[in-house]
């Protein structure tokens, strides 16, 4: 076969050499595990559409790995008023916060925590500083539970060539009470980024988490890739939101997985505005009885944006819930698509999984698809899915139109209030005002 | 009246089957043919699962004493065979079947009450079910309806009451006919209870409630108090009335098993 | 309990039409599937060239493409190929009459109460033994209207310009590997031809019995139902049981006009060891409708996915399925719908029930194409799990070009729940009674689209696999 030849998506930029380079002052655990993680990379063959998960986009027409090169990683100076405009702006309409982190491309310019949480234990920090000063709690979680190089392409490609993440580590029993919050601001064309996310909230800890990426538009392709691994023990409660709001020009890419211990409570919102390919994949695992997941996902695209969404809802222990809702909007030639799963393993009895996946077409070139997908081995189980694909309603739109609105007024509130269903599950503080803010933004465009 | 009692429990314990949550702590109770008595509780005070123990609730496991009917023992008989012996649960929250006719369901039903070889008549069957649906005021289209599919709550009651209408039980164990019911839902319900109780004074009723309100409208002869998984007080009607006015309160504090 | 023994008299959990008729048939070719057979197939059938040619294309073809990956575990059935009879003729002609069809193949036809059905309710009635249609006949009335109902093989000789037109468009050799398959190495299966306006008040039926051992059958059916006509179509299938696989794999191309209406019905009670794969698809014409009602009972594994192609305005397909996987049963089953053109209607309605280990899958695809304006679809399936070692799937692909369309997909899985039973058992009746009572209202949407008499038929044949299944 072709790979064995060639092998796909091995290029002048991404090679060998490059993850050797990464792993350059690194400890001997780390390297070994990016070599090995390229060694995934190099054996699997890049995912075709004849892939189920990836039937709906077709990564050989949409990427194109040759033409990037590795990211800047050098830290600039840690001065706010150096940053960009819209980084800026973005950072002073969040609230409160716990601590920050912000990268600047692929390194971190800035990171704070409150001392309070400091002095109780919570560890907020660039990846690589986490691997040097908390190496035993880095090694054990990072990329072997959550998302190891097996998992795929990118998930192997991701492992093997990071440059910078954050670590999040909330001690048992320790409360936080305003979100963590971490920004990117992406700006080098052409090049490609490889951050990991690793939270791991102990046993009745609580936490949540906003993860926003930004950039302007690019003339030539920009690869954002992510890794997100999210860890909660046994009565820990976790929100993790994701808000991606790219320019055009960028590829982003996220592999998210979550594992829920007992009677813990871990919530995803992923957010897709931006980018003009967004590729995210999320697979909530529920591993100990009683866990519960609200999985949330909101999409609007517009132009010929390209948003594919594929997640899966593993119930592995008995008497746990999940609740996964996606909504989206498209306009333009935008497309998207959204392909789920529920699996009920054997003997997880008296599981409670929902998903639910509706689409609004505002224009006429838009297209969404949608495979909801249901595979049950235990009996004892309430599963349901839905999804729907529909247009404005003309009675909502002529009900606004009569009490004095415009045809353009009326469409704008009837697509915030379909998408605003979304956020109404999961009301954090600053994220709604700013996401509804970006839906009005494009609304306008 | 007669001197032995046609439902006896004794000592009566039970738990929740495969949890170690005693619920039922020692019930004693008697009814004599006829009598309506009344068992009214606080939340959480065990008298629903007295009904449903009765009854044999799968979700709950006796773990001491005896309940008699009619002088047989009940408590290692299948619901279906305290069904057929002639005890009727009409239930707090009566269970949707989805496709199931009413009147498909009731001739089912039927036809288990009869001995074995006897086939019921179809014909017999549709005028016992009009003229069950028109003592109960009902609308015979009702019958066509699944089985409490889309039902509102009273419309789910009234569907109880039809049932024991149709099956003609010995006792009814009553489990908060009244929740979730407006009053003039609650007037309905027990007018049709007690045009049952005229045509047949010999249907001995237990009512299970939380409110006084029900037993301004079905008479009980004893009222019980429970709290707790005990009978903890027995009177006559003067007993709801007195906790209509007190509130479950005291006795929930003075009882020192209280939760 | 007295009701058990209603159910215990029943005599259940036995395939009713497991038996065995003696072998007899008078060619067969070798086992296996090669040019060589294909040839003797065709010049068995006396077959002009260009259906030779048509074969050996579709041979090349099916040689060319791999053996699904998705779907059921086939790769039992591919370790028989070899050992299969792709042609097994049983009698030298096909006849008009039940008096002249062979004895013991009347018989069998006779204990599946085929004759009885035709004098009382059917229009006409076509039997399909091993690879050939043993009988045919249509009642007077509707041959003297022009309706064609007949074996395959005499449409082809009889009405070789209709059947050329229509033969192979609808699902082209190369579609997937069993309907090239079939197209190389098809017999039996009917012609059917309902003119213009022409209204059949009482349903024709096929029905299709394999007895050989290790045999495929691979009949073809073409259909086409004329602007403005309306009818109804039945086939049932059953074979014995054996120990080894046995495979049916069909091709049904239906082409409603404008107008017309056609509904299809598939009532299949293969036994446990059949794979069942067919290819079953309908192309719709303005305002014309199309309903698949497809009851999968029997067979170790079945895939099927009855297709409705709106091509023509204002074109609706209607699709019913009920499929019931009992021990060791995989039904993988559902429905496609294509929006081709604008104010398209459809509606998938799908039941299934998992008892045992049994596991049944729901696949099916709603594609509304770019331009389909008004098209609208519905989904709803529902399934039934009664074991803890029952499996349910769920696989619905939805993909919408068109914004002025309105698609929705509901599925839900629920178990027999302990509430309901007791419920139901409060009322008095046992604990199997309750659970076909609850299995019976779970399959009443469907059951009540049947003619009467399948109705009952699919009530007491769910009964039956009912029993057995508590505790």
């Amino acid at each position: 076969m072709a790979e064995t030849t060639t092998i796909e998506g091995v290029t002048e930029a991404i090679n060998r050499a490059a993850v050797e380079a990464r792993s350059h002052g690194e400890p001997a655990w780390l390297a070994q595990r990016r070599a090995h993680a390229w060694s995934v990379y190099e054996s699997l063959p890049l995912p075709t559409t004849r892939r189920e998960e990836w039937r709906y986009t077709d990564l050989r027409r949409v990427l194109d790995l040759d033409a990037l090169h590795l990211g800047s990683t050098e830290a600039g100076p840690d001065d706010p008023s150096s940053y960009p405009e819209r980084l800026r702006a973005t950072m002073n309409e969040d609230h409160e916060a716990a601590g920050h982190l912000v990268f600047i491309d692929g390194a971190v310019v800035h990171t704070d925590i409150r001392d309070d949480l400091a002095s109780l234990g919570v560890i907020l920090m660039p990846l690589r500083q986490a691997v040097r000063e908390h190496p035993e709690l880095v090694e054990s979680h990072l990329a072997t539970e959550a998302v190891p190089p097996e998992e795929g392409k990118f998930a192997a490609l991701n492992a093997a060539l990071w440059s910078d993440g954050v670590f999040l580590y909330v001690p048992r029993g320790v409360r936080l009470d305003n979100p963590v919050r971490v920004t990117r601001w992406i700006s080098e064309a052409g090049a490609a980024f490889f951050s990991r996310t690793l939270i791991v909230a102990e046993s009745t800890s609580q936490v949540s988490y906003v993860d926003e990426i930004l950039s302007d538009d690019f003339d030539t392709q920009t690869l954002a890739s992510a890794a997100v691994e999210v860890i909660t023990r046994d009565g820990a409660q976790v929100q993790y939101v994701s808000l991606q709001r790219m320019g055009r020009g960028a590829f982003y890419q996220s592999k998210q997985r979550t594992l829920a211990g007992r009677d813990s409570t871990l919530d995803t919102l992923n957010v897709t505005l931006g980018a003009s390919v967004s590729r995210v994949d999320l697979n909530a695992r529920l591993m100990g009885p009683g866990a519960n997941s609200d999985m949330l996902g909101l999409y609007f695209g517009d132009d010929d944006q390209h948003f594919d969404h594929n997640t899966s809802q593993d119930h592995e222990a008995p008497s746990a819930r999940s609740d996964l809702l996606y909504k989206g909007a498209l306009d333009g030639h935008a497309r998207a698509a959204f392909r789920g799963i529920i699996r009920v393993h054997e003997g997880a009895q008296q599981t409670d999984a929902y998903q639910t996946n509706r689409n609004l077409l505002l224009s006429e070139h838009a297209r969404a698809d949608s495979l909801p997908n249901l595979e049950i081995e235990a009996d004892d189980v309430k599963c349901s899915h839905g999804s729907t694909v529909g247009q404005l309603d003309d009675d909502h739109l002529f009900y606004l139109m009569s009490r004095g609105l415009s045809r353009e007024k009326a469409e704008r509130l009837v697509v915030v209030g379909f998408l605003g269903e979304v956020m109404s599950r999961l009301p954090l503080g600053g994220v709604v005002e700013k996401v509804t803010r970006a839906i009005a933004e494009k609304l306008r465009a | 009246m007669s001197t032995s009692p046609i439902l006896k429990i004794e000592n009566l314990h039970a738990k929740v089957a495969d949890e170690d949550l005693e619920i039922l702590k020692g019930v004693d109770l008697s009814l004599h043919e006829g009598e309506i008595h009344a068992i009214m509780g606080p939340n959480g005070s065990g008298k629903s699962t007295l009904a449903k123990v009765l009854a044999g609730h799968p979700g709950y496991e006796v773990t001491g004493g005896t309940a008699t009917f009619k002088g047989e023992e009940i408590l290692e008989l299948e619901p279906d065979e305290r069904s057929q012996a002639g005890i009727f649960l009409a239930f707090q929250y009566p269970v949707e079947i989805p496709g199931v006719s009413i009147a498909n369901f009731l001739r089912t039903a039927l036809q288990a009450h009869l001995e074995e070889g006897e086939e019921l008549d179809l014909f017999d069957f549709q005028d016992l079910l009009l003229d069950r649906m028109k003592l109960l005021d009902m609308d015979p289209v009702f019958a066509e309806r699944p089985v409490n599919d889309g039902f509102s709550g009273g419309e789910k009651k009234r569907n109880e009451i039809l049932q024991m209408a149709c099956l003609k039980p010995a006792l009814a164990l009553m489990d908060e006919t009244d929740s979730g019911l407006d009053i003039d839902a609650l007037k309905i319900v027990a007018n049709g209870v007690n045009k049952l109780r005229e045509e047949n004074p010999e249907m001995t009723v237990l009512l299970i409630t939380h409110y006084q309100r029900l037993l301004n409208y079905i008479k009980p002869d004893h009222v019980h108090v429970m709290v707790d998984g005990r009978i903890v007080r027995s009177g006559g009607p003067e007993v709801a009335l007195q906790l209509e006015e007190e509130g479950y309160k005291d006795w929930t504090e003075t009882e020192p098993a209280g939760a | 309990m007295p009701q058990n023994e209603v159910i215990q008299g029943l005599e259940l959990d036995e395939y009713k039409y497991g038996f065995v008729d003696e072998e007899k048939h008078v060619f067969r070719t070798q086992p296996g599937l090669s040019e060589e057979v294909v040839r003797q197939i065709s010049a068995q059938k006396e077959e002009p060239e260009w259906m030779l040619e048509f074969r050996l294309k579709a041979l090349q073809i099916y040689e060319s493409k791999p053996m699904p990956t998705w779907g059921g575990d086939l790769s039992k059935l591919e370790e028989t190929l070899d050992e299969i009879y792709f042609y097994v003729r049983p009698q030298d002609r096909m006849e008009r009459s039940w008096d002249d069809v062979p004895e013991n193949i009347k018989n069998t036809f006779e204990r599946l109460g085929i004759p009885e059905a035709e004098q009382k309710v059917l229009a006409g009635v076509g039997a399909q033994y091993e690879s050939e249609m043993v009988y045919h006949s249509l009642k007077e009335e509707w041959e003297s209207k022009g309706v064609i109902f007949d074996s395959i093989e005499d449409g082809l000789k009889n009405h070789p310009e209709l059947f050329r037109k229509y033969f192979g468009t609808v699902i082209p050799s190369a579609d997937n590997k069993f309907s090239a398959m079939n197209s190389a190495v098809w017999s039996g299966g009917s012609f059917v031809y309902i003119p213009k306006g022409v209204e059949l008040e009482t349903p024709l039926q096929a029905y299709f019995r394999v007895n050989q051992e290790r045999m495929g059958q691979f009949e073809r059916t073409l259909i086409i139902a004329d602007e403005g006509s309306r009818a109804h179509y039945i086939e049932g299938c059953t074979a014995p049981t054996y120990s080894t696989e046995s495979f049916h794999s069909g091709v049904i191309e239906i082409v409603v006009n404008r107008g017309a209406h056609f509904r299809y019905t598939t009532i299949q009670n293969w036994s446990n060891n059949m794979y069942n794969l067919v290819t079953q698809r309908a192309l719709v014409h303005e305002h014309a409708t199309m309903e698949w009602l497809d009851g999968n009972l029997g067979s170790k594994l079945t895939m099927k996915y009855p297709s409705c192609y709106l091509v023509g305005e204002g074109a609706h397909g209607n699709i019913l399925s009920i499929a019931y996987a009992g021990d060791g049963q995989h039904q993988d089953t559902g429905g496609k719908v294509i929006h081709a053109a604008p104010r398209t209607t459809s509606s998938i309605v799908s039941k299934s029930i998992s008892k045992g280990t049994g596991r049944s899958s729901y696949r099916g695809l709603c594609k509304v194409y770019d331009g389909a304006v008004g098209a609208k679809s519905n989904v709803e399936c529902d399934a039934l799990l009664i074991n803890e070692t029952s499996r349910t799937d769920t696989y619905p692909y939805i993909e919408i070009e068109e914004k002025r369309s309105n698609i929705g997909h509901e599925a839900t899985v629920s178990k027999v729940g302990d509430e309901q039973l007791f419920y139901l058992m409060s009322r008095g009746m046992s604990e199997e009674e309750a659970m076909a009572l609850i299995v019976r209202g779970f399959i009443e949407p469907i059951a009540k689209q049947l003619p009467l008499e399948y109705a009952v038929e699919l009530n007491r044949l769910i009964e039956l696999e009912m029993e057995g299944s508590v505790g």
